[in-house]
């Protein structure tokens, strides 16, 4: 017996080392996804048009964000996945290893209705919209929150959350209040520092920052709004807020195709078959987001919500778009000094 | 007998690999907005240097310590009585009241806690839920099923002919556990609050959840380096710093229970 196992163990040590695709994966376009809502939306709404269209099914490789990251950065070379989808900053990443391949663009017809904001680099096509914005419970903060300086209010003193693995919106928001940018963020510090008495919490997940709003324990958030969004469809009764004195910063879930694959051709009729008005109305609806495609229709309760940006000027006028470069590049900066100063 | 170490050897083989990639990143540059790494540096270290990062390792030791000597109160009084009840029906129903936290996870306990310490169920006098008061009761009660059982083990091992022979001596019930029970259950005492400290440094959904991002022990500290800033090597000089850390205090801790073991 336990000679046996030796053998086993032996033969398991002989095996080549890294990552295999599975055989099934290989006549199948193999898709790298958040999970829960986003897969199945992904799913139901891409993957089974694209069977539908071309004979070919669709797998799906869920995981966080930094998670399926560092699956990639393990695969280099031989991608366990044909397309990538994930924040446009955290491409950046992507890109900066090589991991993703260039977008040929003469196979993405569909990306010629696409806003211009949607391309985020040679490697990176937007998928859909959403902007950080300020969400809150009417239930339980009586006074209305118009603007970003309400935030500063004394009366709203231990009743905002807001995220600490990311503290790029408010940072920016910070700065833009003080006639700085992302680039120039060290303008809104003092500000920043101000509003630390009225945190009550921070979050890592969007599961949190819903436990937070749901339980009443941080009724005001800085707050993606699809997940604002979500809440409400849950009976929670939020409102989101479109400031009046500065935009909601905008968020851009890209796809890209992964450097390697043997099927990049399938990779990017997928991309482009997500692109078109028709998908892009239907994920519209499904994710609350907003959609990449100007063509694309969105529920009338829907229009002129945050996060949904429908023509050039709303992209322009409503939703500021941070530098996805320097976002990367600032973000580990940020969270030392957002860590230092506010959550402690 | 060679065939027998073959498991032990591939299991080291995997740590030591793991360690000496650990060790790698941490002696290359961090190029922010880049997954790509520099050169070789030292930085890294200094970097972890700061007051935001040592303040981290500092309430880890607190709340670990902490965490132990509360646990330890808290669970020789059920202990002891698991141990000496001569009720079997109250030794099973104390059994199973320890045991039945592990059957309901880590994370569904804390997630729990997050509506009994946040004022949804009780109003405290004091904030709970997100200051190191709130995690240190998550830590306790995650700590206390183990701690139990190893007292117990430790108090049934007793003989309790000691403790009548000091009572048949004149000895009071407070002066018997004093000087008699207590002494000999040392070595229970020790492993457990060795094993309790030793799992406590290395928290991490605890201080997660019930932290609120304020309460910040090694573990999440690791993770939000590695993870949120994408500051690999950071996280990897952070990582050894702490394992050089744990390596010392259980090194000081074994010390201490081999002194308790020959002492009872």
């Amino acid at each position: 017996m336990l000679a046996r196992l030796a053998v086993v163990t032996l033969l398991a040590l002989c095996l080549p080392f890294g990552p295999v695709a599975p055989a099934h994966a290989q006549n199948s376009l193999v898709v790298s996804v958040w999970g829960g809502n986003w897969k199945d939306t992904v799913d139901r709404v891409i993957g089974k048009a694209f069977t539908a269209k071309t004979g070919m099914p669709v797998e799906f490789e869920v995981g966080g964000t930094i998670d399926r990251l560092a699956k990639a950065r393990v695969a280099k070379g031989s991608p366990l996945v044909d397309i990538t989808f994930t924040t446009s900053h955290v491409g950046r990443l992507y890109v900066s290893d090589g991991l993703f391949a260039p977008l040929d663009m003469a196979k993405l017809p569909n990306a010629k209705a696409a806003a211009r904001e949607a391309l985020r680099s040679e490697y990176q096509m937007g998928a859909w919209s959403y902007v950080y914005t300020i969400v809150y419970r009417p239930d339980l903060v009586k006074e209305e929150i118009t603007r970003w300086s309400d935030l500063w209010k004394p009366s709203l003193k231990g009743k905002i959350a807001m995220p600490d693995f990311d503290p790029s919106h408010i940072i920016t928001i910070a700065a833009l209040m003080e006639g700085g940018n992302e680039a120039t963020w060290q303008k809104g510090q003092e500000r920043l520092k101000a509003l630390k008495p009225s945190i009550v919490a921070f979050f890592s997940t969007d599961a949190q920052s819903q436990d937070l709003m749901k339980t009443g324990q941080a009724p005001v958030q800085v707050m993606l709004s699809v997940n604002a969004y979500h809440l409400q469809e849950q009976g929670i009764a939020v409102k989101l807020v479109q400031p009046k004195d500065y935009p909601g910063v905008v968020g851009i879930d890209c796809m890209s195709v992964m450097a390697g694959t043997k099927k990049a051709d399938a990779a990017l009729a997928f991309i482009d078959l997500a692109l078109s008005k028709e998908i892009q109305t239907e994920l519209a609806k499904a994710l609350k987001a907003g959609p990449v495609n100007g063509g694309a229709t969105v529920p009338a309760a829907f229009q002129g919500q945050p996060g949904i940006f429908l023509t050039p000027s709303e992209w322009k006028e409503r939703g500021y778009i941070l530098n996805d470069e320097v976002r990367a590049r600032n973000l580990p900066a940020w969270r030392e000094w957002f860590t230092a100063n506010i959550v402690k | 007998m060679r065939l027998l170490l073959a498991p032990a050897v591939l299991v080291v083989a995997v740590f030591a690999a793991a360690l000496s990639a650990l060790l790698r990143y941490s002696v290359l540059e961090f190029v922010p907005g880049s997954l790509q790494t520099g050169g070789l540096t030292v930085a890294n270290f200094t970097g972890i240097m700061s007051r935001q990062y040592l303040g981290a390792v500092w309430d880890t030791l607190v709340l670990s310590a902490a965490t132990t000597a509360l646990t330890l109160v808290a669970s020789y009084p059920v202990a002891y009585a698991l141990a000496r009840t001569h009720s079997a029906r109250v030794r099973s129903a104390l059994l199973v009241l320890v045991l039945a936290p592990f059957f309901t996870g880590a994370i569904v306990r804390t997630y729990a806690w997050v509506l009994v310490l946040g004022n949804t169920v009780v109003t405290w006098p004091v904030p709970m839920l997100f200051t190191p008061r709130g995690v240190l009761v998550g830590l306790v009660h995650f700590s206390m099923p183990t701690m139990i059982l190893l007292l117990a083990a430790a108090i049934s091992h007793i003989d309790p002919v000691y403790e009548r022979a000091a009572a048949s001596l004149g000895a009071s019930p407070a002066r018997v556990f004093r000087r008699v029970t207590l002494p000999l259950s040392l070595p229970g005492i020790v492993s457990g609050s060795v094993i309790v400290f030793a799992w406590t440094l290395s928290a991490f959904a605890t201080p997660e959840l019930l932290g609120g991002g304020r309460v910040k022990m090694i573990a999440n500290v690791v993770r939000d380096l590695a993870l949120d800033s994408f500051n690999w090597p950071g996280g990897a000089a952070f990582a050894l710093m702490a394992l050089v850390i744990t390596l010392a205090l259980l090194a000081g801790a074994g010390k201490l229970t081999a002194v308790a073991d020959r002492g009872a």
